[in-house]
């Protein structure tokens, strides 16, 4: 697992990998986006391709602190730090959602700061239902139209579908080893596995699809791991950083699941590709993200990681939360009662985008799984 | 039966041999810069006191910030669990306890049993931790022991504007020049950290008895200032010195394991 994990380590190391450096070469085009109901297949058409916006090793955000208010998420103001450094040059557009207040604040500051050839964001409404249906629709219709009109790239129903499926033969890939995490002793850490998904949200599909396979492969030669302590769940607020879960595991912990927008669930789940590709993207962004911005929905997003904790045998559940995040401030209040009302064991923690307060996090992980009785 | 716990924090480092279940000898002191020098001179400082050796210590369990560092140590264990188990230890009959440490501050709930059913920490900054009254009692000139006993001689003690150490610190230089009574500062600051650590409190409910460990304990201004604030009392610790509680609860581990307990 060494070798394959060293791989995945180096791609994530900055934003511009050397997958994205040779996409690019090729004429391919990179695309930014920093929210999950950005409907990812529609930024993969033809020569699209999605890179997920991350601020790999952020040492501080002096200059976006000039433009953002400190109550802006520190993801948030991390990005716009990389932008202003030039490090998001490479991209040829950025698509955001106006999911939360922090990410249009981002998008208006890019748009006046750093304005890229192409901008887009996605107005998704708070409900679901046939109304939000159609105003989903509409709303991707226009991004297909612009991005054509932008790249010059073939918008039809044919192309979509085409680039649904490569989206869903990823997806698939990733969630077929992700489901070894079931298993009593799975043939890989927590961390191995969030570095294999974060690795493939910023890398071309294309490009990725061989390490997953590798990946596939040194698992199923490997040994499953049992030495750990307790199986834990980790959700909440994006989290792209795989040194946090190293963190959590560092404490004698196997993370066997998790779901926060830029992991594993619910992003993985494929596609319909055989109809009108703009309702089934429009369904994804509105019903299968399950993102606490939306006003609906709670009891069935609180069963949803309860089930997931279930299925995959985790002892206890991790909560993590931006410092700032609305969504998820307010959302894992709820979802902490919610949880160990069903007798799961829950640890809450706040923290900063960037990696800070690790011995703090090393003690309550420790005195967690202590807690659980393990 | 002798075990060893040692604790290694961020201020102060504290080991205890204990035989049979009871305090053979003690030692607090400043840590080093480096944890496992501060280990070492724990253990050594200890084991001086009693005239026994390291090979005459059955078991040894380590706790605190730098843990992980202790060379000697059989096992470690995270300093919640331990200043949980310490607490039982020193007060049977507590539910609810209150630790506050150099650089954080936490409050553990027990059950019937003394098994921590649920625990909760300060954030990642200095407000409301032993390091704030640190810098307060220099700000101020005076020694840390000295913030309880000057508090308590308070007549009309200042509003610090602000929780945050560096503001609170300004706050407390300009009080200063302004020729408050050093009374009335000192007791603005053990009021400004009570009122930090009672939110904590508040916010993982309270059960009796409540006790608290760690060095502020020991400053009478804080316990009887959050005691004010919560509207509880907090039982004082009298069968050894509070800021023991994690490395006696350490060294209750450590006879658990030599039972041949989980711990």
């Amino acid at each position: 697992m060494t070798a394959i994990d060293s791989e995945l380590k180096i791609l994530l190391e900055k934003p511009l990998n050397h997958l994205v450096e040779r996409a690019i070469n090729e004429g391919m085009i990179p695309i930014g986006y920093a929210c999950s109901m950005v409907p990812e297949a529609l930024i993969s058409v033809g020569k699209l391709f999605p890179v997920s916006m991350r601020a790999p090793g952020s040492e501080g955000t002096e200059m976006a602190d000039l433009y953002l208010s400190s109550v802006i998420c520190t993801y948030a103001r991390s990005l716009l730090e990389f932008a202003l450094d030039d490090r998001y040059k490479f991209l040829g557009g950025y698509v955001f959602t106006a999911g939360c207040d922090h990410l249009r604040r981002l998008h208006d500051n890019l748009d006046y700061l750093k304005k890229p050839g192409f901008s887009y964001i996605l107005d998704i409404p708070h409900k679901t239902g046939g109304a939000a249906l159609e105003w989903t629709i509409e709303e991707i219709t226009r991004l297909a139209s612009a991005l054509e009109k932008q790249f010059d790239t073939d918008m039809s129903r044919e192309s979509i579908n085409k680039a649904i499926e490569k989206t869903n033969a990823l997806n698939r890939a990733l969630s077929a080893i992700g489901t070894l995490r079931k298993s009593k002793h799975p043939p890989f850490t927590g961390t191995q596995y969030h570095r294999l998904i974060m690795a493939s949200r910023v890398s071309p599909a294309e490009y990725m699809m061989p390490l997953i396979e590798k990946f596939r492969k040194t698992a199923e030669d490997s040994e499953g791991r049992s030495e750990y302590r307790a199986r834990l769940m980790i959700t909440g607020s994006g989290l792209d950083d795989p040194e946090y879960t190293n963190i959590i595991e560092s404490q004698g912990a196997l993370v066997v699941a998790d779901r926060y927008c830029s992991g594993s669930f619910p992003g993985l789940e494929p596609l319909d590709s055989s109809s009108n590709p703009f309702e089934a993207l429009a369904r994804r962004t509105l019903e299968v993200t399950r993102c606490p911005r939306m006003m609906e929905g709670f009891n069935s997003r609180a069963e949803y990681i309860a089930q997931i904790a279930e299925e995959y045998s985790a002892d206890g559940v991790i909560i993590e939360s931006i410092k700032f995040c609305d969504t998820w401030g307010l959302e894992s209040a709820a979802l902490t009662d919610q949880l160990r009302a069903k007798g799961i064991p829950v640890l809450r923690v706040e923290r900063e985008y960037r990696q800070s307060g690790e011995g703090q996090l090393r003690t309550r992980v420790q005195a967690f799984i202590e807690s659980i009785g393990h | 039966m002798i075990t060893a716990g040692i604790d290694v924090g961020s201020l102060t480092s504290k080991a205890v041999i204990m035989k049979d279940g009871k305090i053979l000898s003690s030692i607090i002191l400043k840590s080093k810069p480096r944890p496992w020098e501060s280990a070492d001179l724990a253990i050594n400082g200890v084991l001086e006191k009693t005239g026994l050796s390291m090979k005459d210590i059955n078991c040894c369990v380590g706790t605190g910030y730098g843990r992980d560092k202790i060379p000697f140590i059989h096992q470690a264990r995270s300093e919640i669990a331990c200043h949980a188990k310490g607490a039982r230890w020193l007060m049977p009959s507590a539910r609810t306890v209150i630790d506050i440490g150099g650089q954080d501050c936490k409050v553990m709930k027990l059950d019937e049993k003394g098994e921590m059913v649920k625990f909760i920490t300060n954030d990642k900054c200095a407000s409301g931790t032993g390091r704030f009254l640190e810098v307060m009692a220099k700000a101020m000139g005076v020694e840390l022991s000295e913030l309880g006993e000057l508090s308590a001689r308070s007549k009309n003690p200042v509003t610090l504007a602000s929780a945050c150490t560096v503001w609170a610190q300004a706050d407390v230089i300009q009080h200063l020049n302004e020729m408050i009574p050093i009374e009335d500062i000192a007791a603005g600051i053990n009021n400004a950290m009570a009122s930090r650590v009672a939110t904590l409190v508040s916010s993982i409910g309270i059960e009796k008895e409540v006790c608290m460990t760690g060095g502020v304990a020991k400053n009478s201004g804080v316990v009887s200032s959050l005691e004010k604030t919560l509207g509880i009392r907090i039982k004082k610790i009298r069968r050894d010195d509070p800021q023991l509680a994690g490395a006696i609860g350490a060294a209750n581990y450590a006879e658990t394991l030599l039972n041949g307990g989980k711990i």
